[in-house]
């Protein structure tokens, strides 16, 4: 009896174990930014109208001032714009606040990270670089040592010699035929 | 139990690496010199296909991928438009408000009435809004910074 089938089960089984995690995220962050045409999958944004009395004030500073205190806005924000003359932006952190300066009807736009799906999505989208960039091909090489020792845990009829042929050529055939049809058709 | 500990464990340390001010995006800067956007937008034939660092406050980030940031000018009612590649950078919708450093090739293109309304539409289509052609008016040019790197503070 050869025991090449044996270490490649404990290949398969102890590397299978210790990427379901990473597995789990990038599998969840996959299917959320596969969708990016119809929500945001970082983050959650709300838009809340308000109305306030028409802008005081002839410079931007003076502005400002004013919106603060009509919104009763107690601390300084991170920064002002006027991308033209008739707006004024305040923004704070995780929300914007925009005013039509002579109707004083605003918007207040928050920003909100979501819970969970925005660090699976950093970690699967590499947006830290660096050392994530090793963890993720270590990732990527382990993901590629499971399926090949996949193929070749179960002999019999149920192996790759069987039942395991037939479905390995399935995933074979599903995304070639789309890519013929995707190219050429 | 163990496995929300694990789970909880997990997010703590990704959500502490991913934190922080002061961020690199993409690659370092090279440019030392801050070109004001003022001065690019009054005249950006000077800039075009040139390497500049431009500084400002970021006022909007792009909602869908984060593939481009909008920095204001050192003048009001001025903004320049900092662009990369979809998926190169991925810039954080609460980046509004901080101030930015990018760096980048500068783009200048016109596009005719045409062009426009050509874009117009095929964006309408794919944002499922509506367009007028009579909205356009007629040639437009668009300057913007082909981002390669920012520092966000």
């Amino acid at each position: 009896m050869i025991k090449w089938r044996k270490w490649n089960n404990i290949l398969h089984r102890d590397i299978g174990y210790t990427i379901t995690m990473l597995t789990l995220v990038y599998g969840i962050s996959g299917i959320a930014v596969n969708h990016t045409a119809d929500w945001n999958p970082n983050y959650q944004l709300q838009k809340e109208s308000f109305s306030l009395e028409p802008v005081k004030g002839t410079a931007t500073p003076e502005m400002k001032q004013n919106v603060m205190s009509q919104l009763n806005l107690k601390d300084e924000p991170k920064s002002v714009f006027r991308p033209d003359p008739e707006t004024i932006q305040l923004f704070y952190q995780g929300r914007t606040y925009t005013v039509d300066i002579p109707t004083g009807k605003g918007i207040i736009e928050h920003v909100r990270p979501r819970s969970v799906l925005f660090e699976f999505n950093q970690l699967h989208l590499n947006t830290p670089k660096k050392a994530w960039t090793w963890f993720a091909d270590a990732y990527a090489a382990s993901l590629i040592i499971v399926a090949i020792t996949g193929l070749f845990v179960l002999k019999g009829k149920n192996g790759i010699t069987g039942r395991g042929a037939f479905f390995s050529i399935v995933g074979v055939v599903i995304p070639a035929v789309y890519w013929i049809w995707y190219q050429y058709l | 139990m163990r496995a929300s500990i694990l789970l909880f464990t997990f997010l703590f340390i990704a959500h502490a690496a991913l934190a922080g001010d002061g961020k690199q995006y993409g690659k370092e800067l090279t440019v030392k010199e801050v070109t004001k956007i003022s001065d690019i937008l009054a005249k950006p034939e000077i800039y075009n296909g040139k390497r500049i660092l431009v500084e400002g406050n970021i006022v909007d980030v792009c909602k869908e991928r984060g593939c481009w940031i909008k920095i204001a000018s050192d003048k009001d009612f001025e903004s320049l438009v900092f662009k990369v590649d979809d998926g190169v950078i991925t810039f954080p919708l609460d980046a509004k408000g901080k101030k930015a450093h990018g760096e980048g090739v500068l783009s200048v293109k016109t596009f005719t009435k045409e062009q426009l309304i050509e874009s117009g539409k095929k964006h309408a289509e794919k944002e499922k809004q509506e367009f007028d052609p009579a909205s356009i008016k007629g040639p437009k040019t668009v300057i913007q910074l082909k981002g390669e790197g920012a520092v966000i503070d």
